[in-house]
């Protein structure tokens, strides 16, 4: 067998070999589904793969190395920045949608290990019986994979209490860059060594691919309400924010829409929003029976103060779940209004919203393009929508440019690139904006150790030219 | 001719040698990053096994290390910014616990950093990873570092992460940092989220920990010590109050920490936290001297002693190990070390970390050998 000629017929052949023809495809129509995700970008492969197990996925690694292809992990493909684009045709795509196995829940931990295929939101329905849950929560939690969250440090609204992925996080097992299979961490805190597990969350699939993940579960909350209060204006709103957080206390979620995304999603699922105001806060209180209604007053009175024009309190579950529809059905009601929409995802001080805001209004006139807002007001991670129809000229041309400005808006106020989406292909253009040589060498030379010949999703994160300095100093013996 | 270009090289940044208990040629206090970059660079050059200190409140973990230079942060102890409105502050690393502490009472906030070590630097309690008690309730300190400057070992200042409460830009090497014992590079400064100080606080004494876990509703803490088992609420009067009603114990109004452990030898056993009460029974079984503060919920027994058998720990790292725990050295005389790795087993990925820390650095002087496995 002549290797050195064919690579990619040779490697599809040997694939098949190992997996059987079922679980490879390689044919173009086959995949046209995998060579994007849900962001705009759209790259090339020469298959995907499906393995059930770490040790596919070990020799799946090796395989393609012998080969020189690079390989690209791969959850539901719902991420928002191209981190799952295959940036090379003769990429292998490693789906991970077959290890979707919950293979032990320790109620007493409470922890579980899961498959990286596992649905973000199965895992919570499947330990409800338990009192307990997945805490982060990503709006496409019904769909996404708790691998990908780890991919990409992924947020939600319930982010705001109990912090985003990489909080929930005990252990990974994973298939390093050579195809060997390493677990870090575990349910024991503070594993001995350096701690590798903070560095993986969040990687995008450059560093190694996750074959096993040791989730922390989290308690369900005895008593929880929610809240929906109506503002004139955004400064009122946010004040409420910053004021509730500067009393001390941490709501389980604090989630702001402005008029057109509130005007938006009143049409579409009808939730009983207030469409004359200029900002809803959405404001859900979890806890002890002794204190949701003790903060619940607390947050009235706060958000009154604030000029709020209405408050509303929802004390039963299926006056909350009404409320919340609203929020959740933010994508599907822009859709509705528009055919296409581009979704951002930066982070600014919580002091700095206002002021931002209305920069972004001021952008997206100037543009002309119809910006909506719903975002995690809590922790100052905006989530502006810019809905369009791309058939029409030039309007995407548009969309890219207003979109530059966002996010060196955020950049300008202190923010940061991404709150819960990550960089993938989108963002890095801006990673020099944000970090300078030395910072952006250092995480590069970190990817290095982890990946000497860059095999694992190359092209994502860092832009080109990051690893800018050579070691002066001889390598310690 | 090499011995003398070093002493010219360093003399700007000599301090008197009090602060080195352990004799090293050279100790150095550099007033800024920049200082300490141009310090670990000739570091670098010269091959200098360099030790990182602080106050020297944790210098009792890892393994020993006879130095050839010691970098003190002592004069790298101030404020960088202090956003109280929006809860973070970014302090150098040589500023003491007690002096964030003062400075953030002023506005009634807390890191909620380790409550009874306030000389213990900031970035050594970063570098040693040490939560504090109040880990339960505010997580472990990993999560609550929002930025990190790092002076790596080859002397370039590199920052990750950044000063806002959510963020995912490239490589967390905040995380990275935290709990390396100085073995990447000096952490010279870090951005740290911050809370308002509770409006209501209680420390209630309860009879037994295993039911006390069951029914407290996320307490900051839960704490069993020879004495017995404080369960340490804060919130509002109403949840404070409704806490001491389901747990029918006695309150003590304010958070009252039991007194640190101050004897001779202290380690670290970390268990799966369901495992606490286990963990607290072996501990018992090694005998009354012993004394323990066990953190229920997290999975951490610290116990010392005066006067110690280290074969008996020998049996409980072996049980710790075996269910993915350890036992650590916290503090012990010098040849306890000898007789007792400080660490125990070295982590499977040991290949990957040395390839980690070569990546920052290269010339292996930061901390060299400290770290599971002579990392």
């Amino acid at each position: 067998m002549d290797t050195a000629t064919l690579p990619a017929m040779t490697l599809v052949g040997d694939l098949e070999a190992l997996l059987g023809e079922a679980r490879v495809k390689s044919k173009p129509l086959e995949l046209r589904l995998y060579d994007k995700d849900a962001g705009v970008e759209r790259g090339s492969a020469s298959a995907v793969v499906f393995p059930k197990t770490s040790q596919e996925v070990a020799a799946i690694v090796k395989l393609c190395r012998s080969h020189d292809a690079k390989i690209v992990a791969r959850g539901a493909g719902t991420g928002l920045s191209g981190g799952a684009v295959p940036t090379h045709g003769d990429s292998v795509i490693v789906s991970l949608m077959k290890m979707n196995e919950i293979h032990e829940v320790d109620a007493e931990g409470p922890t579980a290990w899961v498959g990286p295929g596992v649905i973000n939101l199965d895992l919570s329905d499947h330990t409800q019986h338990l009192g307990l849950h997945y805490a982060p929560d990503p709006s496409s939690q019904s769909v996404c994979t708790i691998g990908g969250n780890v991919g990409t440090n992924a947020g939600g609204p319930h982010c705001l209490a109990e912090g985003t992925t990489v909080a929930h996080i005990l252990g990974l097992e994973f298939v390093a860059a050579d195809g060997e299979i390493l677990t870090v961490g575990g349910a024991a805190p503070d594993p001995i060594g350096l701690d590798l597990r903070g560095v993986l969350v969040g990687s995008e699939g450059t560093l190694g691919i996750v074959t096993r993940i040791l989730v922390k579960l989290t308690p369900n909350a005895p008593d929880s309400r929610t809240l929906l209060m109506a503002f004139p204006d955004v400064l009122g709103a946010a004040k409420t924010v910053s004021d509730t957080i500067a009393a001390g206390l941490i709501p389980a979620a604090m989630e702001m829409m402005d008029r057109p995304m509130v005007v938006a999603v009143e049409n579409f699922v009808h939730a009983g929003y207030p469409t004359d105001a200029a900002a809803v806060l959405l404001v859900e209180v979890a806890g002890h029976a002794s204190a949701v209604a003790a903060e619940c007053e607390i947050i009235a009175n706060i958000a009154t103060e604030a000029g709020a024009s209405s408050v509303r309190t929802a004390h039963d579950p299926i006056e909350r779940a009404r409320l919340w529809l609203g929020r959740k059905s933010a994508f599907g009601a822009v859709a509705q209004a528009a055919p296409d929409y581009y979704l951002h995802d930066t982070v600014v001080p919580r002091t700095r919203l206002v002021e931002v805001m209305e920069k972004l209004y001021e952008i997206s006139d100037r543009h002309d393009i119809q910006m909506l807002n719903v975002f995690h007001a809590g922790d100052g991670n905006l989530h502006p929508l810019m809905a369009f129809d791309a058939k029409e000229p030039g309007v995407m041309e548009r969309v890219m440019a207003a979109g530059d400005e966002i996010v060196r808006l955020s950049i300008e106020v202190g923010g940061a690139l991404s709150g819960e989406h990550g960089i993938g292909l989108e963002k890095k253009k801006f990673m020099g904006e944000v970090f300078d040589e030395y910072s952006l060498d250092a995480q590069a030379r970190l990817r290095e150790a982890f990946d000497p010949d860059g095999a694992l999703n190359p092209d994502k994160v860092l832009p080109q030219g990051s690893r800018c300095f050579d070691f002066d100093f001889p390598a310690a013996v | 001719m090499a011995t003398t270009s070093v002493d010219q090289l360093l003399e700007p940044f000599l301090t008197d040698s009090e602060t080195s208990p352990i004799g090293a040629e050279y100790v150095v206090a550099p007033p800024t990053l920049e200082d300490a970059a141009t310090v670990l660079r000739i570091a670098s050059e010269h091959g200098l096994r360099t030790l990182l200190a602080g106050s020297g409140t944790h210098q009792g973990f890892g393994h020993r290390l006879a130095p050839d230079l010691v970098l003190s942060t002592k004069l790298l102890n101030r404020v960088v910014t202090y956003e109280p409105e929006d809860l973070t502050v970014v302090v150098e690393s040589g500023m003491t616990l007690a002096e964030l502490d003062a400075l953030l009472a002023e506005r009634r906030q807390t890191a909620a950093l380790p409550e009874q070590s306030g000389s213990a630097t900031v970035g050594g309690v970063v570098a040693a990873g040490v939560s504090g008690w109040q880990r339960l309730g505010y997580g472990p300190i990993r999560d609550r570092m929002l930025e990190a400057k790092l002076v790596t070992g080859d002397g370039r200042i590199v920052t990750g992460g950044g000063r806002v409460v959510k963020n995912v830009s490239g490589y967390d090497i905040p995380r990275l940092v935290t709990g390396s014992l100085g073995s990447l590079g000096l952490v010279g400064a870090v951005c740290l989220k911050l809370w308002p100080q509770p409006a209501y606080a209680g420390s209630i004494a309860v009879a037994d920990a295993g039911e006390a876990r069951q029914r407290a509703y996320r307490p900051r803490a839960i704490i069993e010590t020879n004495r017995g088992t404080t369960v340490y609420v804060t919130g509002t009067a109403a949840y404070v109050e409704g806490q001491v009603r389901d747990l029918h114990g006695t309150v003590t109004p304010g958070l009252q920490w039991p007194d640190p452990l101050g004897a001779t030898y202290e380690f670290s056993l970390r268990v799966p936290a369901a495992l606490t009460p286990h963990a607290v029974d072996k501990v018992r079984d090694l005998g009354r001297g012993v004394q323990f503060q066990a953190a229920h919920g997290v999975g951490e027994v610290r116990l010392a002693a005066n006067d110690l058998d280290l074969r008996g720990l020998v049996g409980l790292r072996s049980w710790a190990e075996s269910v993915s725990g350890a036992v650590v050295t916290v503090r012990a005389p010098d040849a306890a070390y000898d007789v007792f790795d400080p660490w125990g087993t070295a982590p499977p990925t040991l290949e990957l970390q040395r390839r980690v820390k070569r990546a920052f650095d290269p010339a292996g002087v930061v901390n060299p050998g400290r770290l599971p496995g002579g990392l």
